[in-house]
């Protein structure tokens, strides 16, 4: 599976095809390897000179295995040559399957955008679409107020997809599939990052064979063997290796809150096992299907609808309520998913309160509880075990995405509360650009690790996401609280957005990625 | 061979001057003096010099090799590099990399330049086919992906697998460039990175300035390994000149390097036998009107000083038709391409149809086969 190739030379550097020959003499090797024995050998044993790639990507989740695909998959840049490094066994995600009436609770909201990047690349077709549920409507509410917004497209437009539930894993196991398909790059998984150095002139008795490293990142895995990166790429998540040796600082907050996620099953919808159309996403024959929002005081709430009779909670509460919940049996914490749509914030808090019994009380407390039964979810009927678990949110937004040598993309550049589904489709806006980025520096002979060359990268994304960022956060805040006031004027918020057509069409559209880019 | 004629390009617009003393007094005339050596120039500082009006091509003498030779006869001491230039580019040596410093305008101009060399190819094919070298077959940059292709391909070794490094059209024939005033190598060495190039060589006779090119080609191991890449300190004058069309050029590029250089026209029949038939002579420099006074001196020098003070000299730049009018009257020489290019600050380069008239341009002509 991994490809950890045999003890390369420096040889390897050069052009010419196939260099397997050695051409550094015995004493050469013998210096260099004391080198690098006295700064880093973790073993002590000699080592390899690190053997240089044009990308190395730190990180294989989507962001990682999405750069990847576009760069193998493109004429222009499939000729450089690349590696990716990934912590985690990747066969584990490579074989990961599933029931069909079992899903995993990490799902991401792909925008209509995200899909038609995926179907370039031609990842796309490795994923597997019955596990995949597009939805056309949003239901959005203020969850004291009771002020509605809801977020499907005018009449008269043709059929329109806001986004598509799909899986991490299913993604990421397709654009596995994609890659191992492309082939042509080095992949090392089951490989930690032992550190990150600046690389320096490596001179050998030989005065041909001095290596001049200055200014590159030299990546030292576990194993031992050394990277030298003419573009180090950090996909490597919120807490990134890669941008702390860049220098780059992360700048943000916490939102003293934690994300609960699960699988739900819902009443009166049925999996319709005989759907294995793989052309349309979410295929199915699946009527309109909606997802829900309650903006509560202590967070928003959201079920998004996956195949079948299958939602994926997305829960943003306080710590001390995710624990709760995390720790009730399933019929009260399905009862608490229901009351969450359902139920006065009051009468919500006060159930967090309760170590158990939630049932009983949700449903004494329901038939005294007046709500628009066609504007809040199907009542959920059950939870996957296993699925309901918690997460910290966090706002967090790299200075800079660019350094000498180096680009962050995904989680590793900026990461956002979960409210608006945006994460991933960050993410794959910056591996787009970034991909436009490289192939526009390789078909102008540009280094691609030049700061300049990135320069349009770092340019293109900063901005857009610091803005998703900030719109986000401001939501989360103007929500996040029960101020009569502020509350007062947030439902003549949302109640005159719902009044606007354009204005909804705009939020819409960038919910749905079609929008004109922020 | 004294008495030939040498074109004298100075401001006023003067036109022919005979041999050395001509050119002499050419040089008093202008407020610059210095040595009779004319320019070469290092490559970039994207505006300047000047030529005399435009009467000068118009009248030139057709015969063009009769004014190519050296103004005393002494070919060896001939040159058209003018030292005062050599002075100015050597002081800039050490921030020819800095994507924030003095040549930031050239390295943003970069592209631009590999994208007009394009639309020239296009308009007319390349009539050779010369073998395939296939050390240099790779669009890699780091080189060929190596045993990597069978990396992780656990499902099918299929077709990418084993041929991971055909990126380019393995088919058409790869391009051999002469850059003429490369100064610190921003083009050159682009033109070698690209997987189509099959060699690239910068000439530059300011020691510093190739100095610099030198050690930022030495940072990147995998192109210094190539071989594809070599620099030569040295005036066009010094180069052999080529016997045969297999030691010709498929594109000689003088980027921002006409308008630094006292006499255009010796200087360009200097140039001239170095392209094989059917390659393409690509230049870029500046019109001389009074916007490119206005934004290259005025502006970009003294003004926001983005460009260093002192690298222009506006009474040397050329306007397109008068390059135009010389070529067409050059034997062998035609399909003339052009293209405006005009900075936008806080944008970046854009082409703008007709600004060839009065700001930066591109301009390109070919060898006829």
């Amino acid at each position: 599976m991994r490809t950890i190739r045999p003890a390369s030379s420096l040889a390897s550097v050069s052009l010419r095809p196939r260099p397997r020959t050695t051409f550094i003499c015995h004493a050469c090797i013998r210096s260099l390897g004391k080198r690098y024995a006295s700064t880093s050998a973790p073993t002590g044993s000699a080592i390899e000179a690190p053997e240089i790639y044009d990308v190395v990507c730190v990180g294989g989740g989507p962001a990682g295995l999405s750069l990847l695909s576009a760069l193998r998959s493109s004429k222009v840049t499939s000729g450089l040559k690349v590696a990716l490094v990934e912590g985690q066994d990747l066969s584990r995600t490579r074989t990961w399957q599933l029931p069909r009436d079992q899903f995993s609770n990490r799902v991401s909201s792909l925008t209509p955008a995200s899909v038609g990047f995926l179907k370039d690349i031609g990842a796309w077709k490795h994923i597997d679409t019955a596990r995949v549920q597009a939805y056309d409507e949003m239901q959005v509410w203020d969850g004291i107020t009771g002020s509605n917004i809801s977020f499907d497209w005018p009449t008269g437009s043709t059929s329109k997809t806001i986004a598509y539930m799909c899986e991490n894993l299913n993604l990421t196991r397709g654009l596995l599939a994609h890659l191992d398909e492309l082939g042509g790059f080095t992949l090392l998984d089951n490989s930690r990052v032992e550190k990150i150095e600046t690389g320096e002139e490596y001179s050998f008795s030989s005065a041909d064979n001095s290596l001049n490293l200055t200014g590159w990142p030299i990546v030292q895995l576990s194993s031992g063997k050394q990277l030298a990166a003419r573009l180090l790429v950090g996909a490597d998540g919120a807490n990134s290796p890669v941008r702390t040796f860049a220098g780059i600082e992360s700048r943000g907050w916490d939102y003293e809150r934690h994300g609960v996620v699960a699988t739900i099953s819902l009443e009166g919808l049925e999996l319709d096992l005989s759907d294995f159309s793989n052309t349309v996403p979410g295929g199915a024959g699946k009527a309109t299907r909606t997802a829900y929002q309650r903006f509560l005081p202590t967070g928003p709430v959201a079920l998004l609808p996956m195949p079948g009779p299958f939602a994926t909670l997305v829960w943003s509460t306080l710590p001390s309520h995710a624990a709760l919940l995390k720790s009730l049996s399933p019929t009260d914490f399905v009862a608490m998913v229901n009351a969450a749509f359902r139920l006065s914030h009051v009468d919500l808090a006060y159930l967090h309160t309760l170590s158990s019994g939630q049932l009983e009380e949700v449903s004494w407390r329901e038939k005294h509880t007046a709500f628009d039964v066609a504007k809040i979810p199907a009542r959920a009927t059950g939870v996957q075990d296993g699925t309901v678990q918690s997460f910290p949110l966090r706002m967090r937004n790299a200075d800079t995405y660019t350094g000498e040598r180096v680009a962050l993309v995904g989680d590793a550049a900026h990461t956002t509360h979960p409210l608006a589904g945006q994460g991933l489709n960050q993410g794959q806006l910056d591996i787009q650009s970034l991909a436009r980025t490289i192939t526009y520096a390789v078909e102008h002979g540009q280094d691609i690790g030049a700061q300049l060359s990135l320069e349009s990268y770092n340019a293109e994304r900063y901005a857009a996401n610091n803005l998703m960022l900030g719109v986000v956060d401001k939501i989360h805040k103007l929500y996040a609280t029960s101020f009569a006031p502020v509350v007062a004027l947030r439902s003549l918020g949302l109640g005159a957005v719902n009044q606007l057509g354009p204005l909804k069409r705009f939020f819409m559209e960038q919910a749905a990625g079609t929008g004109k880019r922020l | 061979m004294s008495s030939r004629k040498v074109p004298c390009l100075l401001r006023g617009g003067r036109k022919w001057c005979n041999g050395p003393s001509g050119a002499r007094r050419s040089f008093a005339l202008s407020s610059r003096k210095t040595s009779s050596a004319r320019i070469l120039n290092p490559d970039n500082s994207f505006a300047t010099k000047s030529l005399g009006n435009s009467k000068f091509y118009t009248t030139t003498n057709p015969r063009s090799h009769s004014f190519s030779a050296p103004p005393n006869g002494a070919e060896s001491n001939y040159t058209t590099v003018d030292p005062r230039e050599v002075a100015h580019f050597n002081a800039l040596a050490s921030t020819w990399w800095d994507p924030h410093g003095p040549s930031r305008l050239l390295h943003l101009m970069n592209p631009l330049r590999h994208d007009f060399i394009k639309s020239c190819l296009d308009s007319a094919p390349l009539p050779f086919t010369y073998p395939e070298t296939p050390a240099s077959a790779s669009a890699s940059v780091a080189g060929p992906t190596a045993s990597s292709a069978a990396s992780s391909a656990t499902s099918e070794p299929s077709s990418a697998g084993s041929e991971p490094t055909s990126a380019s059209n393995s088919s058409a024939r790869k391009l051999k460039y002469l850059d003429i005033g490369c100064g610190g190598g921003i083009f050159t060495e682009s033109a070698a990175r690209l997987s189509s190039t099959l060699s690239a060589t910068g000439v530059d006779p300011t020691p510093s300035v190739l100095a610099v090119a030198q050690q930022h080609l030495s940072q990147d191991p995998v192109l210094q390994r190539s071989g594809k890449l070599k620099y030569l300190n040295t005036s066009i004058e010094q180069l052999p000149v080529p016997k045969t069309d297999d030691e010709r050029v498929d594109i000689l590029t003088l980027f921002e390097v006409i308008e630094h250089i006292e006499h255009p026209a010796p200087f360009l029949e200097k140039c001239m036998p170095f392209v094989k038939p059917g390659g393409w002579i690509i230049m870029s420099t500046i019109a001389r009107t009074w916007t490119s006074w206005f934004t290259t001196k005025f502006v970009a020098e003294d003004l926001i000083g983005i460009v260093p003070r002192g690298t222009h000299e506006w009474e040397r730049y050329i306007n397109e038709p008068e390059l135009r009018g010389w070529f067409a009257k050059q034997p062998g020489w035609g399909n003339i391409q052009n293209q405006g290019v005009v900075y936008v600050p806080g944008i970046g380069w854009k082409e703008v149809q007709g600004s060839e008239q009065w700001g930066n341009y591109f301009f390109g002509v070919r060898k006829d086969d």
